[in-house]
């Protein structure tokens, strides 16, 4: 891996850890749990664009590992680490289908299936299905939540943010 | 517009309105007053909030945390907890049998019983 490359990996590490960490200090406007902006995974949408899936595995999980450390909430890490795994899954396949004119979409999947994961995860460490209730909000909010994110990181790519090249599909 | 494009928009469309007819069909104003908490899948009380005197009690978890129970005016709801996320307290009061108050941290649920409980 070039040096150049790295940095740029680091960075964006670095810029996905700032906006989650910021958006903690936002209040929730649902009381329910897994209902957020996801700011930080505008970062993740572009980097699926821009890098290669080994590329933005390791940007994600950096990012995860370290913003449960800093932001405090290390329980929640097998819940942000499940979403991110199906997340990164789903949109790593939607990527071959969809093109950059529509990433909101890709990005909307990836916000369901974000949530999808964490759902599975909750009742398997709950033992309990009463979080399935919690499903269908979750499934809208990450409608919502998705397309914003996927237009923030469709404007990043659009607007030549880091260079204009696009990954190509191999 | 490709087809695989269209064909994910439907999908994504689907699930959309999908959750919201679920959430309008599940949403329902209790009909009983029967509240169990449940715990790791365990059910530790069951109350009928009618008859319920008003307090304040803790749960206290496994991992050592603790949610604080208040039941006042025949409703409940988690008033304090020392987990870090606070989405149980933020969620109030118990008002449907389609939102649960639920505690990831500490395993916990409180949601209205199906039906008299001995």
């Amino acid at each position: 891996m070039k040096t150049k490359r790295l940095t740029e990996l680091a960075l964006l590490t670095a810029i996905a850890l700032i906006i989650f960490i910021i958006e903690l200090r936002i209040p929730n406007l649902v009381a329910i749990p897994g209902v957020k902006l996801g700011l930080a995974n505008i970062v993740t949408v572009y980097a699926i664009y821009k890098y290669n899936a080994k590329e933005v595995a390791m940007i994600v999980f950096a990012r995860v590992m370290l913003g449960s450390i800093f932001g405090g909430n290390v329980s929640a890490i097998i819940y942000s680490m499940a979403g991110a795994v199906m997340c990164l899954a789903g949109m790593l396949g939607v990527k071959r289908i969809v093109p950059v004119n529509y990433i909101w979409l890709s990005s909307i999947i990836g916000a369901i299936l974000h949530n999808t994961g964490q759902i599975i995860v909750a009742v398997i460490i709950m033992r309990s299905f009463a979080v399935i209730y919690h499903y269908p909000y979750l499934i809208i909010s990450g409608c919502i939540a998705g397309a914003f994110t996927g237009i923030c990181a469709q404007l990043m790519i659009k607007r030549g943010f880091m260079g204009k090249t696009v990954e190509k599909n191999k | 517009m490709t087809k695989g494009v269209k064909i994910l928009i439907i999908i994504v469309a689907a699930l959309f309105i999908g959750s919201v007819i679920w959430i309008i069909l599940s949403y329902r104003t209790p009909d009983s007053t029967y509240v169990e908490i449940v715990q790791n899948n365990k059910v530790l009380y069951t109350f009928d909030l009618s008859k319920e005197k008003d307090r304040t009690f803790r749960i206290e978890s496994s991992d050592g945390g603790w949610n604080e129970i208040k039941i006042e005016n025949g409703k409940i709801c988690i008033s304090d907890a020392d987990c870090p996320d606070h989405t149980c307290v933020n969620t109030g009061v118990l008002r449907s049998e389609a939102i649960p108050i639920v505690c990831l941290p500490h395993k916990l649920v409180i949601r209205f019983a199906e039906k008299e409980q001995s």
